[in-house]
Order: C-alpha cells, then sequence, then structure tokens
C-alpha cells in the first residue's frame, strides 16, 4: 500500500499547474467558453492547445508507435485532473481511442489514434437510441453488408459530440436476426457520411447557459438519424457480432478517471472554499454546527470518491482486471454528487436556485446549474441502477432474476 | 500511489485469514461471551506464538519492523472473525510506547509482542466524550511520582491487561501514565456492552504512578487516539464484510416466491451499497494507517475513517440483518455475532459527530483554500 503519489508525479502536477497559471489567459478562456465542448474555438485558443500537444499531454498513456507517450495512465490522470479543474478537456477522446487501440486492426491504429490526439479527430459515441439506452441489447440501428460497405438506417439518441464530431462510434446490429448482445457490431462513421441527419436535442442547461465547470452543464444534445448511409466495410472495429465485447473493452475506463472523479467532488471544495470567504453570511454559516456536521460529511463522502477512484487507478497500473470495482466508483461517485449538491442548495437557502443570467446568483449559478446536472451523472454510461445489479453479482456472487 | 495491499501484506491477509477461519470460530466467539474473563487467551497464545504481536514493532525493541500497513491487514482479518481478545488496546499502547516512550517504557515492548503483557486503554471519562479537551482525571505531582484520581469510562480489555494506558491532566496539561492494572486505588466495575466483551468503568482513588512510567504531552495521546480510531475502523469493515458476505451466501440459497431472494434487485441493491462502502471505510482506514506508519499528521484521516465506518458499517450489517429475516434475530443463529460487534464498535474511539467535527474544524477554521487531494491538517 502506498498513498501517495511519486516525486515524478508531483513534479508533473506542478508542472501542469504552472503552465496552465501561465498560459490560460482570460482571452483564451473566454474563447473556449464561447465555442461548443470545450472543442471549437478560436485561434488563441488553438494556439494554447497546440503548445499543450507540443507537450505531449494528450494522448500522454497511449503507445508511441500511435503518437502517444508510453506513460502511465496515473500520469495521464494527473494531466487531466489539473486541466478539468482549469475547466478544460484534454485528451479525453472517450471511447474512440481507448478501443481503437484494444480492437482496431493496425490500419485502424495509425489511421486514428494520432488524430484523437492531435485534436483532428473527435468521436461522438453513438449507443443509445429511442428504445434502449443502459439495456444496449436491445438496440436496432441495422448496418447491412453490401459488397464492400454497408448501409446503416436507424435512430441514434442522446449524441451529445455529435455536432462537434468528426466520427461516430456507433453500435449497430449487423445480423438483423440476432437478438440481445448477439450480432452487435462497431462502426466507426465519418459524420459527414451522406445520409446522416443530426438534429439538435436541447438540454434543461439550454437557458440561459450554465457557467464553467457545471457538472453536465452541457447545453445540447443531439439525435442523429441514419438513412441508408453508405459506409466502407473497412470502418468495422473488431469482428462483425463481437460490438458489446469490442465496446466494454472502451468502457471501463470511460467510467473511471479524472472527469468523472472531479465532476463528483468539485462542489465538496466549493462549498468549504465559498464558507471560507470574507462575508458576513459566509462567517455565519461557517459557524453553525449544522452546516459544519454537513460540510464534514459531505467532505468525507468525497474522500471515498477520491479512494475508489485511486483503487480503480491502482487495478489500471496492475493490468486492469477489475471486477465490480469500475462500477462501485460508478455509483458511489455520482451520487455522492447528487447528494453534495442537493445539501449544498439548502446551505446557501434561495439563492441557490439561481441561474447564471439571475441577479444575486452565488458564484455565477454553478450551484443552481449543478442542481439540473448533477443528477445527470447517475444515469449516463451505465445508470447506478444497473451498476448496482453488476456489484451484486460480480462483487457478491449474487444470481440474475428468474435464475436457480 | 498503489492503494491495494502488496505482496507481502496479501500474504499477511491470507495466512491470517486461514488461521482465523479455522481457529476463531463462531463458538469459539461465542464461548469467550459466555466466559466470565469475556476473551479467549488460548486464542491469543497463538497469535503471540504466530508473531502477529511483535510484527509492527520495531527490530530493536524485539519486533520485525515491517510497516504499520499490515496491521492495517492484520486488523481486517481480526474483524472479520470477531476474534476475542485485547490485540487492538496491546497493539494501539505499543506502538505509542514504541513512539513516544522512554528506554525504560520501551522495555515493556518484548513481553508485550511475546504475548505475555497485555495493555488496555483509559482514554475517556465516564461521560465518554471522544476528545482531549475533555480530559478530567487529575494528576498530582508528589516527588517522582504522580497520584491519580477522578474516574475513566470505556475501558476495554481492563480485566485481562497488565497495565491500563490513562491519559489524564498533569498539572492541567495532556499526559499518559502506564498504570500497573492491579495497582492499589483502581477499582473497575464491568460494563455489558452489546458485544458482550470485556470493558469496564474505573475509579482512581490516590493512585500513585512512578513519574518514570508518565508519557507527558498531547502529541502522544493525539498519536494513541488517532491510532485507536483508525485500527477500529479497520476492525469494523473487516467484521461488515464477512456479514455482507454471509448475508450474500444465505440469500443464494433462501427461496421466497420460487427463486433465490438473492436475484431480486431489492436484496442486490442493498447488499450492493453494502459493499461499496465497506470499501470506502477499509481504503480511509488503511489511508490513515499508512499515514500513521509514514510518521505523517494523521488525526483528520483516522477521522474520517471512523465516522465513515461508524454510520457505514454497522448499517451494513443491519442490511445483513435484513437480508436474514427473522431467523438474524435469533441468539443460536451465529450472524447476530457480527451485528452486536460493530454495533458496540461504532461506539467506541469516537462518534460520527465527534469526527466530524474534527474534519470540520480542519476545513472551515484555517486560512487558505482547500482541495480534496491535499490532505487537511488538525489544528
Amino acid at each position: 500500500m502506498e498513498f501517495a503519489f511519486d516525486a515524478r508525479e508531483d513534479a508533473l502536477r506542478r508542472e501542469v499547474q504552472a503552465f496552465i497559471a501561465d498560459q490560460l489567459t482570460d482571452e483564451i478562456r473566454a474563447e473556449i467558453d464561447g465555442g461548443e465542448l470545450g472543442l471549437q474555438f478560436g485561434p488563441k485558443a488553438a494556439a494554447f492547445f497546440d503548445k499543450v500537444r507540443a507537450r505531449g499531454w494528450t494522448g500522454v498513456s497511449w503507445p508511441v508507435e500511435y503518437g502517444g507517450q508510453g506513460r502511465s495512465a496515473m500520469e495521464q490522470f494527473i494531466i487531466e485532473e489539473e486541466f478539468c479543474r482549469a475547466g478544460l478537456r484534454i485528451g479525453g477522446a472517450g471511447t474512440g481511442a481507448p478501443a481503437i487501440l484494444a480492437s482496431g486492426t493496425e490500419e485502424q491504429k495509425r489511421a486514428y489514434v494520432p488524430g484523437c490526439i492531435r485534436g483532428d479527430i473527435i468521436f461522438a459515441q453513438g449507443y443509445s437510441e429511442p428504445g434502449c439506452g443502459t439495456d444496449l441489447a436491445g438496440i436496432q440501428c441495422r448496418a447491412t453488408r453490401a459488397g464492400a460497405t454497408y448501409v446503416i438506417k436507424g435512430q441514434k439518441i442522446y449524441m451529445t459530440a455529435a455536432h462537434v464530431a468528426t466520427h461516430i462510434f456507433l453500435m449497430v446490429r449487423t445480423d438483423p436476426a440476432s437478438r440481445r448482445q448477439a450480432g452487435l457490431s462497431i462502426l466507426l462513421v465519418p459524420i459527414d457520411t451522406p445520409g446522416i441527419t443530426i438534429r439538435p436535442l436541447w438540454t434543461i442547461q439550454h437557458d440561459p447557459p450554465a457557467p464553467r465547470g457545471t457538472t453536465y452543464g452541457e447545453p445540447r444534445t443531439n439525435e442523429v438519424f441514419f438513412d441508408d448511409a453508405v459506409v466502407p466495410a473497412s470502418c468495422l472495429l473488431g469482428e462483425e457480432g463481437d460490438g458489446w465485447a469490442v465496446a466494454q473493452r472502451g468502457l471501463n475506463l470511460d467510467r473511471v478517471g479524472a472527469r468523472r472523479y472531479l465532476i463528483s467532488v468539485m462542489r465538496d471544495e466549493d462549498i468549504v472554499n465559498w464558507l471560507k470567504q470574507d462575508g458576513e453570511a459566509n462567517r455565519a454559516l461557517r459557524a453553525d454546527p449544522a452546516v459544519r456536521d454537513k460540510v464534514a460529511e459531505l467532505w468525507i463522502e468525497g474522500q471515498v470518491c477520491r479512494m475508489l477512484t485511486m483503487r480503480s487507478m491502482s487495478i489500471e497500473r496492475r493490468g486492469g482486471d477489475f471486477v465490480y470495482e469500475g462500477a462501485a466508483e460508478k455509483v458511489w461517485a455520482p451520487e455522492h454528487g447528487v447528494r453534495a449538491t442537493e445539501a449544498i442548495g439548502q446551505i446557501l437557502g434561495p439563492q441557490a436556485q439561481l441561474l447564471s443570467s439571475s441577479p444575486m446568483a452565488v458564484q455565477g449559478g454553478v450551484f443552481a446549474h449543478n442542481l439540473l446536472g448533477a443528477f445527470q451523472s447517475t444515469i449516463n454510461h451505465g445508470s447506478v441502477q444497473v451498476m448496482r445489479d453488476q456489484i451484486a453479482r460480480k462483487g457478491l456472487g449474487l444470481p440474475r432474476a428468474g435464475k436457480r | 500511489m498503489d492503494v491495494l495491499p502488496d505482496e507481502d501484506e496479501a500474504a499477511i491477509q491470507r495466512s491470517a485469514d486461514a488461521f482465523l477461519a479455522a481457529e476463531c470460530t463462531p463458538s469459539l466467539v461465542r464461548a469467550a461471551e459466555q466466559d466470565p474473563a469475556r476473551w479467549s487467551p488460548a486464542l491469543y497464545r497463538r497469535i503471540a506464538e504466530l508473531g502477529w504481536l511483535r510484527l509492527c514493532l520495531p527490530e530493536q525493541d524485539g519486533g520485525d519492523g515491517v510497516p504499520l500497513t499490515h496491521l492495517a491487514v492484520l486488523f481486517e482479518v481480526l474483524g472479520r472473525h470477531l476474534a476475542p481478545v485485547p490485540v487492538h488496546a496491546t497493539m494501539v499502547g505499543a506502538i505509542a510506547i514504541a513512539r513516544c516512550g522512554t528506554p525504560g517504557q520501551r522495555a515493556l515492548l518484548p513481553a508485550i509482542g511475546a504475548g505475555t503483557l497485555r495493555l488496555s486503554l483509559a482514554l475517556q471519562e465516564p461521560d465518554g466524550r471522544w476528545s482531549a479537551e475533555a480530559l478530567r482525571l487529575q494528576g498530582r505531582r508528589d516527588g517522582d511520582a504522580v497520584v491519580l484520581n477522578g474516574g475513566k469510562g470505556f475501558v476495554d480489555g481492563f480485566r485481562e491487561s497488565g497495565r491500563c494506558l490513562v491519559a489524564f491532566l498533569l498539572e492541567g496539561a495532556p499526559a499518559l501514565a502506564l498504570v500497573d492494572s492491579k495497582a492499589g486505588g483502581v477499582t473497575a466495575v464491568d460494563l455489558v456492552t452489546t458485544a458482550k466483551d470485556s470493558s469496564a468503568a474505573l475509579t482512581f482513588r490516590e493512585v500513585r504512578v512512578a513519574m518514570a512510567d508518565v508519557i507527558p504531552g498531547a502529541a502522544p495521546l493525539r498519536l494513541v487516539m488517532d491510532l485507536a480510531a483508525a485500527l477500529l475502523a479497520a476492525q469494523m469493515a473487516g467484521a461488515a464484510r464477512m456479514a455482507t458476505e454471509r448475508a450474500a451466501n444465505y440469500a443464494k440459497d433462501r427461496l421466497a416466491f420460487g427463486q433465490p431472494i438473492g436475484s431480486f434487485q431489492a436484496i442486490q441493491h442493498m447488499a450492493a451499497d453494502a459493499l461499496i462502502t465497506i470499501d470506502g471505510a477499509q481504503l480511509l482506514a488503511r489511508e490513515a494507517i499508512w499515514r500513521l506508519g509514514a510518521g505523517l499528521p494523521a488525526t483528520v484521516e483516522a477521522a474520517q475513517a471512523k465516522a465513515f465506518a461508524n454510520e457505514k458499517c454497522l448499517i451494513a450489517c443491519r442490511i445483513a440483518q435484513q437480508i436474514h429475516g427473522g431467523i438474524g434475530f435469533m441468539a443460536e443463529y451465529d450472524q447476530q455475532l457480527w451485528y452486536r460487534r460493530v454495533a458496540s464498535w461504532a461506539h467506541r474511539c469516537g462518534t460520527v459527530q465527534e469526527h466530524r467535527k474534527v474534519v470540520a474544524a480542519a476545513l472551515l477554521d484555517q486560512q487558505g483554500p482547500v482541495r480534496l487531494d491535499v490532505p487537511l491538517v488538525a489544528e
């Protein structure tokens, strides 16, 4: 057991912090905040991200032969954490690159991974459909093999990055006779393929916009229609019919990591630091025994989030042999984020409901917008209910419903 | 950063678990409860023979000098099997003596490591408050001795201890005294806890203790309290995990509505919540113990571990009772052994609110912004 970062990791963290303090000007911030999902921005921000990439801070843990640095997952975690704390997303190619590294052909790895690191390739995740979300085995979107192509027909929903993405990491049913997980495949689909239509779906963070750092502050997601969209058969990732396993390989690390950890615990720090400010209300609240007890309770829960994240990173370091631990983190951290958000609202009082455009909003309305967004983290990427099913079965050996 | 046990720690864990699974059966636990002494000298002897008691003591004091994290996994296993032996108080006291004691005091350590000298801890006053500020027991200097007058409550394992580590005020300042448990002027009244183990309330009337047996200062008392809270949290996590595993096994076999009850999501989700929070308590306790072993400040980490364990390990054991239904309430069925002990341990070495106060003070009463991954230091 070792509950501390090593000297090299500490030095890296300081280096990243110094870089951000030095290079991230208000002008660049404004450009990034004006973009979409931290991805579309002006020339100053682009130059900033060029410097970030020049330091090798995107795709840090990915193999050198595909443009990465071949460094540890912990180093990547540290870099991503510091950028997330500054309100920036880097290197988070989500499901795309890790799954391609795990299941792709040599050609696919060379075609996609360096682009993901450079930021030229951005994947949107095409899993959910109107008729299925958490239970992806219900997927109906079809891809039919026709010679050297696939013809895609169907609909996807909640594809949050579709309007800024270059590609879709698309889960489709390739065998029409198949049921449940069998017969699913993953296609890497260029977003500009004719026959694809993207329509916005506006979230409850849409108007007014959520401030930086809000948990699920995205104003927009998308529904995407495929009307006989034709892609080359070479877009297939892994084996045809093996899509479930291909996606799983990319998912474990998507449920853990710096961003997921931080969105669940940022409010713990925010409320303590707000209470420590010099105002009359702050002083009165921080002397209130009920507030002090609640804040300490939340802080301890936040420490458990940190510990579960560090456990996942430790498992990853030892080869990634997860049993139920990723699912445990995916239940505890998002639910803690929700509990903290709701408790903080009650500590702050009526001001906590004021959105970003309101007079008297606290800290730009982040606490109010978090009330609108925090619970979303208990739903996406596997709902906490399904995660609990997995923990009970894998962690405690309990049987599936209806089985004896 | 690697929060998982290393090879050595895992080896200790495996061998201790195998040993206690065979030797510390529920019937041994029950027998200890029924015995007037309320502990198992035979099991303690075996544990001493295996070398567990000297494992984390310094080599110069006859110990093996391995890192304190080994004790973290050992306490988890002791809790898992509800071992009715005074290892907790003895190890907490021994480590404090090793760290803060004089050469004369350290001369006690070989006997502790060999299992022939056992310690108890008299830290709380009869009011039971877990705080250095709550100290009332008075020590009056009299030549090269100190004379103790006052009371103590919740002294676990007093009857079986040779020395009792007593927290007191030495002319207004916190101090610890290694009092001979048979010393004249000390009277003990047995308490009956939900664990039905050995616990006592003490009265000190003109008890003379040589100054050579005193460890003065607030820091040694702080260390003792942090160690006691963190190691007990580890023990609770171990017990709660076993209670949960037993409940899961029961749920695989017990049928209702034509199915094993373990296949119902209502049962699965309760059990999953128990497992997640037990993991949390275990990790918090391990972090606190790792920091104590590394000589780092750990008051906040020990407080957060014990606050979390108090609440979540008891809930986990209660969930295990719920899964068992009526049979869990029956004295002759073993499950209740885990529930009763965790219900007791959740009230020792500080309550949820007392430990949260420590965390709140470190968070709110000091200058500067906080960050979740930057350790807080208690004032």
